[in-house]
């Protein structure tokens, strides 16, 4: 039987942000919260292999109590079961931080085979997570998938990598990285939202991973936000006046001292 | 644990970052082609920091037939260059370059350690940080040092959310400070520096640790030779533009001008273009040194996309058009019009 888990992130929603100027991080209280647009893929590429091979599919994040919330969305999907990673301790856990907990949490768990992330979050768009997921379990990471089978505990697939289109196999456990449109996300049934509601979500907290010192967000994540600053963007907004021939005109000589001339194409249009 | 204890132990953490010194740029080698236009780029900028530190400025080079490439480096103010050259280093290999590459860090201890974000150079950039249990600030838009939170002190601006805002982000108890770098972001400096010392460490790897078998690897036909990525004009379409007839003048215009084709979501939807055009949130990002945006209404899914094209045009009707709001240049106006004004220049 497939274990198959899916890493998401609970995102805000990106209109009116503020940002607490003393910690430099978001203020998350009364912003819309949702899944991150990016975990969408995860999700329904860990409901199909499950439905495809059979198996039982968990989904997993790390975040403030309230991504809770994700996690409903989660089970109204069809996701089996859910974890929640919460704690003072863990908060501003940078990707490292986040890493190692993760680590602690599969290494408790032990009995995986598929591990699937999204691209990036639209929060803090670092991307690094599946890369150092994979480093830190020491499992092949696998992007740009397009097709795939499972054969008893080999993942066989069709995947590009650089500028090849690859024939690979590989021994489970693996993580997969989902790009973006990768398939249709499927929506919430209205039966999906009222077993999301019995279901019951485990949750872990510092004390769960016998406390190794190192798993302390706040002061040991290597990197440290000191400033953020809302980015205005500055442009010159010159209006460019006069009939349509003074228009091209005055655009032909902006794209000239841009470098832009034409080419000989040898053909006619 | 008491606070003495506590500052005893940051202190000894911090004295031994004292160990590590030089600026290192991972200088990534394009499609065994060329050395990547990005890597030459951060050395631009990572040589203004090695002489304010004092220090080298060191190029790493992992490839086949890696000596064909070193005079081009050598003309961008290297002091030293440490390489590799194997035909296992012909393609980026995620286990390859990463344990590679972690031996050499081990052995030369850098302080600072730069990457293009390129699809190898953020996945190489993003294990090493976890061997190394160090910080990684990725897509820097700016590199400055800093006396204000420590001695020396690499801080990084990092965009966040979707670009909405940028986050300062220091790395001060562990080393290397890794950062990774988009195309453009800096500027590439010619000069030459004298007696580059240049190293070449021995390829060894044991390949019986590649757990992913590649049964076959044809070349990707489908991958194109230039993308809107790294486009240097790039002109841009949106509902404005009314028909697919008119949405075509702009390929015509793109070919004529030796630009990239990009758009919105609507020109999918509206079947006038391929999904992997899209500019913005969904799509692709630009880097490109004029940005031509017709008939673009400036929703925020599409701005974010381009808010790193250095010159950008917008045409619209609309004098209320959001998109006037990041345009250097703002035509109001009949979009179809002006291309059709601009093709009749480009096809004499």
């Amino acid at each position: 039987m497939l274990k198959i888990f899916v890493l998401i992130k609970q995102v805000p929603s990106l209109h009116n942000l503020q940002i607490d100027k003393r910690t430099g991080t978001l203020i998350r209280e009364g912003v819309e919260n949702i899944i991150n647009p990016d975990d969408l893929y995860g999700l329904e590429l860990g409901l199909s292999l499950k439905e495809q091979y059979g198996g039982e599919i968990t989904a997993i994040t790390m975040g403030p109590p309230q991504a809770e919330f994700a996690l409903r969305e989660c089970l109204a999907m069809g996701v089996d079961k859910s974890l929640l990673i919460t704690d003072d301790q863990f908060a501003y856990s940078d990707t490292l931080q986040t890493t190692l907990v993760l680590k602690e949490t599969f290494d408790k768990i032990k009995d995986y085979d598929i591990i699937i992330t999204g691209s990036q979050t639209s929060d803090s768009s670092t991307g690094q997570i599946p890369f150092q997921l994979s480093e830190a379990l020491d499992i092949p990471l696998i992007t740009d998938i397009f097709t795939m089978e499972i054969e008893n505990n080999l993942f066989k697939c069709h995947r590009n990598f650089g500028h090849e289109s690859q024939n690979i196999s590989v021994d489970l456990p693996i993580l997969i990285r989902v790009r973006r449109h990768f398939n249709e996300p499927r929506h919430i049934s209205l039966s999906g939202i009222k077993k999301a509601f019995e279901k019951e979500i485990e949750f872990n907290d510092f004390n769960t991973f016998n406390c190794p010192e190192y798993l302390d967000g706040c002061n040991k994540s290597p990197t440290n936000v000191v400033r953020t600053e809302k980015i205005v963007l500055k442009r010159k907004n010159e209006i460019i006046e006069g009939n349509i021939n003074e228009k091209v005109q005055k655009l032909l000589e902006i794209m000239q001292e841009h470098g832009i001339e034409k080419i000989w194409t040898g053909e006619s249009f | 644990m008491d606070w003495g204890e506590l500052l005893v132990r940051r202190w000894k953490k911090l004295r031994n970052t004292n160990d590590y010194r030089d600026v290192w740029v991972f200088t990534e080698i394009k499609d065994h082609v060329e050395v990547h236009e990005c890597a030459l780029q951060i050395l631009g900028k990572a040589r203004e920091i090695a002489d304010k530190l004092g220090q080298n400025l060191v190029s790493v080079v992992l490839a086949l037939d890696a000596e064909q490439y070193l005079p081009v480096i050598e003309e961008h103010g290297v002091d030293k260059i440490i390489y590799l050259s194997h035909q296992d280093l012909k393609h980026y290999h995620e286990r390859i370059f990463t344990d590679l590459v972690y031996d050499l860090i081990k052995k030369y201890k850098p302080s600072i350690f730069l990457f293009p974000s390129t699809e190898a150079g953020n996945a190489l950039a993003a294990r090493l940080a976890y061997r190394c249990r160090t910080g990684l600030v990725s897509d820097v838009l700016d590199l400055e040092l800093s006396d204000e939170f420590g001695n020396n002190l690499l801080i990084g601006d990092k965009p966040a959310y979707l670009g909405n805002i940028v986050a300062q982000i220091i790395c001060p108890n562990t080393r290397p400070q890794m950062c990774t770098v988009t195309l453009g972001t800096f500027q590439k400096t010619k000069m030459r520096k004298e007696n580059v010392e240049i190293i070449k460490v021995d390829y060894n790897f044991d390949k019986s640790k590649i757990k992913i078998k590649i049964l076959e690897a044809p070349t990707r036909r489908d991958k194109p030779s230039s993308t809107l990525s790294d486009a240097k004009f790039v002109v841009g379409g949106g509902h404005g533009l009314v028909s697919k007839e008119n949405f075509d003048k702009l390929f015509d215009l793109a070919k004529l001008t030796n630009g990239q084709v990009g758009g919105t979501r609507r020109p999918i939807l509206n079947g006038w273009m391929p999904e992997h055009l899209q500019i913005g949130i969904s799509g692709e990002s630009i880097f490109s040194d004029l940005y031509l945006a017709f008939g673009i209404s400036g929703a925020i899914q599409h701005l974010v996309g381009i808010t790193a094209s250095k010159t950008i045009i917008a045409i619209n009707k609309d004098p209320n058009a959001g998109i006037f709001k990041v345009a250097d240049y703002c035509v109001i106006g009949d979009a179809n019009e002006i291309l059709e004004g601009l093709l009749n220049y480009f096809r004499v």
